[in-house]
């Protein structure tokens, strides 16, 4: 019986390393996408998480080194659009040894899953990264509907 | 031995170490003048805290961990918490001490001053 068991256990002990292996496999391949400077040089767009918590949404989107002024958000209904430019200057009387982070203009938009109300959105600019909060509209949340008694 | 503890030792000494992050390589902008050499790199998401730049034996590798903040689920995301790495060869002449760094808009700067021997000097010529 104790023999069995030890069987079992091994046979488990195998599953498990195969299980890791691939898991770094996965991650690795990940990895390889997303550390490539390539990657993030000529996707002009910038990338987004769309997050979703009750009746808000939450956008983030990554935007280093644009300001402000140079954003430009826009809600209809359910359609959002962000865009913006972002101007990378040489400053003067250097010489240019690398030169990854080009200056690029930049438009995304979205159909997000209900409407906003686009009178609620805030947003806030913070270390390079854009936060969106868009509520839900009134005319989109769900609503409890009463049962008249006859 | 029971062979169930044998495998979970196993485990244990797995010394290969995996990291929690990913690792990412920020984009850089290099300049250089006649004072200093400027880097510019882009690592939206990491605040000043979580920055570390070193310079060790003509080695400089900054290192940024960007921990976003985060509430409800996820529909969909296309970026998350990551290291930033990326080290460079550097000139000894380097001041290090002088070295300053500065971060904006998830862009960092770094200034790194050339020491006064390294400057470029015009010689007079002098008449006699």
């Amino acid at each position: 019986m104790f023999t069995r068991l030890s069987d079992i256990d091994r046979m488990f002990g195998a599953m498990d390393l195969l299980r890791n292996k691939m898991d770094r496999l996965f991650s690795d391949y990940d990895r390889s996408s997303l550390s490539d400077p390539a990657f993030t040089l000529r996707s002009n767009s910038p990338r987004t998480n769309l997050l979703e918590s009750g009746d808000t949404f939450e956008v983030q989107a990554e935007v280093p080194g644009v300001s402000k002024e140079d954003l430009n958000i826009k809600i209809q209904g359910n359609y959002l659009e962000i865009s913006g430019k972002r101007s990378v200057e040489t400053p003067e009387g250097y010489k240019i040894h690398r030169n990854e982070r080009g200056s690029s203009s930049f438009s995304r938009s979205f159909s997000l899953p209900d409407e906003i109300d686009a009178e609620k959105v805030e947003a806030a600019l913070k270390d390079g990264i854009l936060y969106l909060k868009l509520p839900r509209s009134e005319t989109a949340k769900p609503k409890m509907i009463e049962i008249n008694t006859a | 031995m029971d062979r169930r503890q044998e495998i979970v030792k196993q485990n244990e000494k797995n010394v290969e170490k995996t990291h929690e992050l990913y690792e990412a390589t920020p984009a850089v902008d290099i300049y250089e003048n006649d004072n200093e050499i400027l880097l510019h790199a882009d690592m939206p998401g990491v605040v000043k805290e979580n920055i570390s730049v070193d310079i060790d034996n003509g080695t400089l590798s900054i290192s940024g961990v960007r921990k976003l903040e985060t509430e409800g689920a996820a529909t969909y995301e296309e970026f998350s918490d990551v290291e930033y790495v990326r080290s460079f060869s550097v000139p000894q002449t380097i001041d290090v001490e002088k070295v300053e760094a500065e971060l904006k808009d998830g862009v960092l700067r770094l200034h790194l001053p050339k020491s006064e021997a390294a400057k470029p000097r015009q010689i007079e010529i002098k008449t006699a």
